[in-house]
């Protein structure tokens, strides 16, 4: 019996310790977005004055103000926000129709073409990028947002096998008993298959979004002109020019403004990431 | 043949947008490196002329060149053993206080930078790391340490770039980790510490070997992070310097192209690449993919 409780108080003097280093590690990794929330809000003389700040001080929106005097934010974020819901439809739009075929179709080359697109998983883009940009300046589509959209749609192999490994998971009844209804190959599509993975395909577009939200290399390559920039882009552009980084209050305004709208893809999304990785 | 499989023309016709997409995007751009490597663009004239192996050449001559290779194996070696083995420790944390109020805001808050932009990572750490008046800086002084010059000291920059990255970065893994050991049946575990079974060896014979296909997909896509978008952090962080001490091959690629318009050359940096990638992968596969035991 002795032996037990002394198991027991050693269990929870292992629990109190996991939570203090648990405690510790968050603190840590949140202490800078902490810090540039506070600073996006706080007057940025008293930013240069005493960096440090858990909280904002004389709370104000200048900073905002100020950096969109600098630079057209707002453009940057709405060109973001554009560029992300196309990046993300447009692989969904090629994915799951891919995958369907690829799970429930025939044709003796379904393998080979399965291979050949969840391949690309592991190809860097750093591997495309020059020829791209090539095709890009000879098509005159320099400084365009498609030039920065389309090419970055075709990252698709891992959408691929995810929505397939999903719909392979699908009982096999639920399609036959569809087809003796007289429901075709695409009707399955339509009526079977999409409402049931549905619950899956808002964790890959808000993963797909955050992809595109964070595309740096090629939109420097191809958003030459400041009004055409996204904000991830743009950011590099903000903190440059500054020199001596000393309007810290307008930069961490802009990135907060980065952040926002990838914290409310992922809060909307939350359950289903949950329910999508729970089974891998 | 309509029943519940699709016929070969309608799964073609299903699969073909995304065959055709892969193919011009991603399959096309990799043969035209080939020979981009062997050409020389000419900007005023927009022309090319073939230039043999001139460009691997320069390449190989360059010193640039072997610092940025260089420093990519270091990213390599310090961030994949960093981001892989960091996350299964904290999820192994989390598991093991599972069920406590406090464990999702853990979660949440050690999940937090994930969302955050590689260069936007870079410009939230800038202030933060201010040789002059940065806040690091004032903690170090509170403490009684020297101040440090952090991203401009050229023997800690490479450091702080790898710090903000796996800043960044690990959260994704960590998500990936827990979720993999959160379906590991918990009375195996139990009857492993009835058997005697302590901490690290309940993990290294229960958790490693089940979770193990989330291992490897984790293993080899943080490869891919850690070559790629590395870079935005590099940019905004150090633009490659001090002295070119934190630049990587895809960051030299990126100059040589846009910066300087010497596309062969940058050919060339990429084709370095793909093969250090193809390696790096083949490697894995061979003798890490092995020892997944798939349920």
């Amino acid at each position: 019996m002795r032996e037990v409780a002394a198991a027991e108080r050693r269990r929870r003097t292992a629990r109190l310790l996991v939570h203090g280093a648990l405690a510790i590690a968050s603190a840590a990794t949140l202490f800078p977005l902490v810090w540039m929330l506070a600073a996006a809000f706080t007057p940025n003389d008293l930013i240069l004055a005493r960096p440090f700040r858990l909280w904002p001080e004389q709370a104000t929106l200048a900073n905002f103000a100020a950096a969109s005097e600098a630079y057209p934010i707002w453009r940057w974020l709405w060109n973001s926000l554009l560029a992300a819901a196309a990046v993300t439809a447009g692989k969904l739009a090629l994915s799951l129709p891919a995958a369907y075929a690829f799970a429930r179709g025939r044709h003796r080359w379904r393998d080979a073409a399965f291979g050949f697109v969840i391949v690309t998983m592991a190809f860097p883009t750093v591997m495309v990028i020059v020829p791209t940009y090539l095709a890009v300046v000879r098509l005159g589509l320099v400084d365009t947002l498609p030039a920065l959209i389309v090419p970055s749609i075709p990252y698709i192999g891992f959408y691929v096998f995810f929505f397939r490994q999903a719909m392979k998971a699908l009982p096999p009844e639920m399609f036959e008993a569809a087809s003796l209804d007289g429901a075709g190959f695409l009707r399955q599509f339509v009526d079977i298959a999409l409402p049931n993975v549905a619950h899956v395909v808002p964790a890959l577009a808000a993963f797909a979004f955050l992809g595109a939200w964070n595309i740096f290399l090629w939109g420097q390559l191809t958003l030459a002109s400041v009004e055409n920039k996204t904000l991830a882009v743009g950011v590099a552009l903000f903190s440059d020019i500054e020199g001596a980084q000393s309007s810290w209050g307008p930069l961490m305004a802009v990135n907060s403004l980065a952040i926002l709208p990838v914290l409310v893809v992922f809060l909307v999304a939350r359950r289903s990431i949950e329910r999508a990785f729970a089974n891998r | 043949m309509r029943g519940a499989h699709g016929g070969s023309l309608q799964t073609a016709g299903l699969v073909a947008p995304a065959f055709f997409a892969v193919a011009v995007f991603l399959y096309l751009p990799i043969a035209a490196s080939g020979l981009l490597a062997v050409l020389d663009y000419h900007p005023a004239t927009r022309a090319f002329s073939y230039a043999g192996l001139a460009n691997i050449e320069a390449v190989w001559r360059d010193p640039a060149f072997r610092v940025a290779a260089w420093n990519t194996l270091v990213y390599c070696l310090v961030l994949v053993p960093a981001q892989v083995v960091v996350p299964l420790l904290l999820a192994l944390g989390l598991r093991e206080i599972a069920g406590s109020r406090l464990a999702p805001v853990y979660y949440a808050c050690l999940f937090a930078p994930t969302l955050v932009s590689f260069s936007v990572a870079g410009a939230v750490w800038l202030p933060l790391l201010n040789p002059i008046n940065g806040v690091l800086n004032e903690m170090l002084i509170a403490i009684g340490l020297p101040p440090s010059r952090w991203h401009t000291d050229a023997r800690a920059a490479l450091w702080v770039v790898c710090v903000v990255t796996f800043w960044k970065t690990f959260g994704l893994n960590l998500v990936l980790w827990y979720a993999a050991l959160m379906t590991i049946p918990r009375e195996q575990i139990e009857a492993a510490r009835i058997d005697g079974a302590g901490f690290f060896r309940r993990v290294r014979d229960i958790d490693i070997p089940l979770a193990s296909p989330t291992a490897f997909f984790i293993l080899v896509t943080t490869v891919f992070t850690t070559l790629d978008d590395i870079v935005g952090i590099i940019d905004v962080l150090t633009g490659g310097g001090p002295f070119e001490r934190t630049t990587n091959l895809p960051y030299l690629l990126w100059q040589k192209g846009l910066v300087f318009f010497q596309f062969g050359q940058a050919s060339v940096v990429a084709l370095v690449t793909i093969a250090i990638v193809a390696l790096l992968t083949f490697v894995q596969f061979r003798f890490v993919e092995r020892r997944v035991t798939y349920a």
